[in-house]
């Protein structure tokens, strides 16, 4: 290990997006900001953005998009115990994990905003599309909650409607008009929003040099872990949806755990595309979801390449894709046992002491399967 | 090399046919049994909806009893049927099945269909694009058939004369050759009912009509007869599902007719604006369509964990409110219980007997 690179890559080259959302220091200068803000300019427009689902991949986008138009950004809070609770009680009761949370930060937000931003994003590629509750949300929420905010609620898919930049172009003039009268300000915020998540992409992205170095154990990708002995960390690739990794909350914190339990992590939203779209071309069929892609993708590229010691896949509960996603990371580590997978279904009944247990065994048996080889 | 397909309701008799049409070894699916469910629960993932471990456990048993092609539907859409073969094909590899494969038809396209059928048969483009067509000249004869029987069902004198005209008349339907004469039997069908069926009066029948995702409205093992169950109560039923929505390019090419769908999808547009997947459009503007014409409730089915259709339900009460159309939601899994869909369905019904007893009795006073 170079600790000098390690460094490096965790303050500062690297930006993950945990270093945006967990580092509470930033936040709370944001949020001393944000009430400044308000203090000195009682008018401006109030726009809220639920943190769940999308917002985690598109958070760059959506909100510099709105701060450069002059709004002011509400982000509801992170997922806690109160958000949850109103979650359950008022979100449809078959839907997803993430998409009960959602309605739960929607519900935060209603009494303080004056507009909602719930897009009806669908695809952003030629064929794939995602789940379809993306498109839907902002239909049912309004349709299910009379009292709601008005509702900005573009549309966007590129694969079933051929949507492309002009599609683009008009969704931004549309949403521009409520905020500011000049066209030349929404054309220059809607290029600043793209270039901000252009770049945070690119941040958050491997580099194949990168990802090497990591099989190596020369670096870190994620934060450094916590080391109890001098056993070289074990590496494992914590395979789950944006919105799941991103959430300390729903997610109980399993990144933190793991790290904590000397784990050299690497996330699925990490990996660099290109390999994802390599395993993809080793399927008999199109993976017409998008976002699922690259976890099975993830999963296929290190049950083929063998560089890790374990990897860990986040099932959220009745999500759709991930019952056919996880079957099928199930069934190809069933036939080329080498790489142990864990599985692991969340939903808002998950207690942290049972995913401790779990993943101690995990670990431990990880850890003696790695010792064995080592002796032979 | 006999091939085999999932069971699907009447539509079973339209694929056969179209198979003998293509010329090829058919193996009819057998209607699936207890142990057809426990078969796909057992193997199929956790929470993948219904339909996924009902057509697993078909494909179990069809393998069993010696067919090596399996075909299948597939799409590029929102919805998980796309990913039924695939999974399949590693549960079924997984389980020891070695010598077989899988015909893999997008059904959202219909030349794709018949490029899928041509390659397949071996036939050439005419004679494809000829038994396609028959195929669905025979789907309008057999939702007919549907239709009617939804109807009769509901005012028969003898319990279970329909039925066995309505089985006479699937089999008949398989075994007419020849586009004239299925014409022809298209306009006989429903004098077939009137003669050989002896029927209460229709007046005062409760109309319900019953909407939802097309695999579970259409599949009667999977709905524990939803239909039958109305009908026994002295409903009329009417279903808009169909899948000629997809395969019918004779109506579709049709500039003076236009499919029911189309001017379902119209309704539900301000409600969703774009297409979901599943059935959500269509099935949200017939709750408005169907208040128009007359019917008195609605029935929407769907399986455990849809996800185009837990969005209809969670858009439906407001229309159903706005527009005063009863509407009863129900889902359908493995474990789904005949007792527990009955009561719902009695009190569903109950409900809207009075609520209709009471219109008319206000209407006499009046006068």
């Amino acid at each position: 290990m170079k600790e000098g690179e390690t460094t490096v890559l965790s303050t500062d080259e690297l930006i993950s997006p945990n270093s945006v959302m967990e580092n509470n220091n930033a936040e709370k200068k944001k949020k001393q900001f944000i009430t400044a803000i308000q203090k000195s300019t009682p008018n401006r427009i109030n726009v809220g953005i639920p943190r769940a689902l999308l917002f985690y991949k598109f958070h760059q986008l959506w909100t510099t998009f709105f701060e450069e138009l002059g709004a002011n950004v509400i982000v509801s809070p992170k997922t806690n115990k109160e958000i949850k609770t109103k979650a359950i009680s008022c979100a449809p009761d078959e839907d997803c994990y993430s998409t009960k949370l959602y309605y739960g930060h929607v519900m935060a937000l209603k009494d303080k905003v004056d507009y909602l931003f719930i897009p009806r994003f669908q695809s952003e590629h030629k064929t794939n599309v995602s789940c379809p509750k993306f498109l839907g949300l902002a239909e049912s929420l309004r349709s299910a909650y009379a009292d709601l905010p008005p509702i900005i609620m573009p549309a966007y898919s590129q694969a079933k409607l051929k949507h492309g930049k002009w599609r683009l172009i008009q969704i931004a003039f549309s949403i521009g008009k409520i905020f500011t009268k000049n066209p030349f300000k929404i054309l220059r915020a809607t290029r600043q929003a793209f270039n901000n998540h252009r770049s945070w992409i690119q941040d958050k992205i491997l580099t194949h040099m990168e990802l090497s170095d990591w099989e190596q154990n020369k670096l870190f990708v994620n934060d450094p872990p916590v080391i109890h002995d001098s056993t070289e960390p074990l590496k494992i690739a914590l395979i789950a949806h944006t919105y799941m990794l991103n959430d300390p909350y729903a997610s109980l914190n399993i990144k933190q755990l793991l790290i904590n339990a000397g784990v050299n992590l690497i996330t699925s939203e990490q990996m660099p595309k290109d390999l994802i779209e390599k395993q993809m071309e080793k399927l008999d069929f199109n993976m017409y979801f998008d976002y699922e892609r690259e976890l099975l993708g993830t999963a296929m590229h290190f049950l083929e390449k063998k560089t890790i010691d374990g990897i860990i896949h986040i099932i959220i509960f009745c999500c759709g894709p991930d019952s056919i996603v996880g079957e099928m990371v199930s069934r190809f580590s069933k036939r080329d046992p080498v790489i142990p997978v864990l599985q692991l279904t969340f939903d808002e009944l998950t207690g942290e002491t049972g995913l401790k247990t779990r993943l101690e065994a995990f670990l431990d048996m990880v850890h003696r399967k790695k010792k064995m080889e080592g002796r032979n | 090399m006999p091939i085999s397909y999932p069971h699907f309701g009447s539509l079973t008799y339209v694929i056969e046919s179209l198979l003998n049409e293509l010329g090829v070894d058919v193996m009819v699916p057998k209607k699936p049994t207890k142990r057809t469910t426990e078969l796909g629960a057992r193997y199929g993932p956790e929470f993948v909806c219904t339909p996924f471990k009902l057509t697993l456990g078909t494909f179990i048993e069809m393998l069993e009893a010696g067919a090596d092609v399996l075909g299948m539907g597939g799409c590029n859409a929102y919805c998980r049927f796309g990913y039924y073969w695939p999974v399949q094909k590693l549960i079924l590899q997984d389980l020891g099945f070695d010598n077989f494969r899988f015909i893999n038809i997008d059904y959202e396209n219909p030349l794709n269909i018949i490029r899928q059928l041509k390659t397949e048969s071996g036939l050439n483009t005419l004679q494809t694009i000829r038994a396609f067509q028959i195929t669905w000249v025979k789907n309008r004869l057999t939702d007919l058939v549907d239709q009617l029987v939804y109807r009769y069902r509901a005012l028969e004198v003898v319990k279970g004369s329909c039925d066995k005209l309505a089985n006479k008349l699937f089999r008949k339907i398989v075994e007419t050759r020849g586009m004239s004469s299925i014409r022809k039997l298209h306009k006989e069908l429903p004098s077939y009912f009137e003669r050989e069926i002896e029927t209460y009066s229709a007046k005062n029948r409760l109309k319900i009509v019953v909407t939802g995702e097309i695999y579970v409205v259409l599949e009667p093992a999977l709905n524990v007869d939803v239909f039958r169950k109305l009908n026994n109560l002295g409903v009329i039923v009417e279903t808009p599902i169909t899948l000629r929505r997809f395969i019918d390019v004779g109506q579709k090419l049709n500039p003076f007719k236009k499919m029911h769908f189309l001017k379902a999808r119209k309704l539900g547009v301000p409600y969703v604006a774009y297409r979901i997947g599943g059935e959500t459009q269509e099935n949200l503007g017939d709750i408005i369509y169907y208040k128009k014409h007359g019917f008195d409730g609605m029935v929407h089915l769907y399986p455990f964990t849809c996800m185009p259709e837990i969005i209809t339900r969670a858009i439906a009460p407001e229309i159903s409110m706005k527009y005063d159309m009863p509407f009863i939601s129900l889902v359908v899994d493995e474990q789904t219980g005949e007792a527990g869909f009955q009561t719902r369905l009695e009190a569903f019904t109950d409900l809207l007997q009075r609520k209709k007893d009471e219109k008319s009795t206000i209407f006499i006073r009046k006068d």
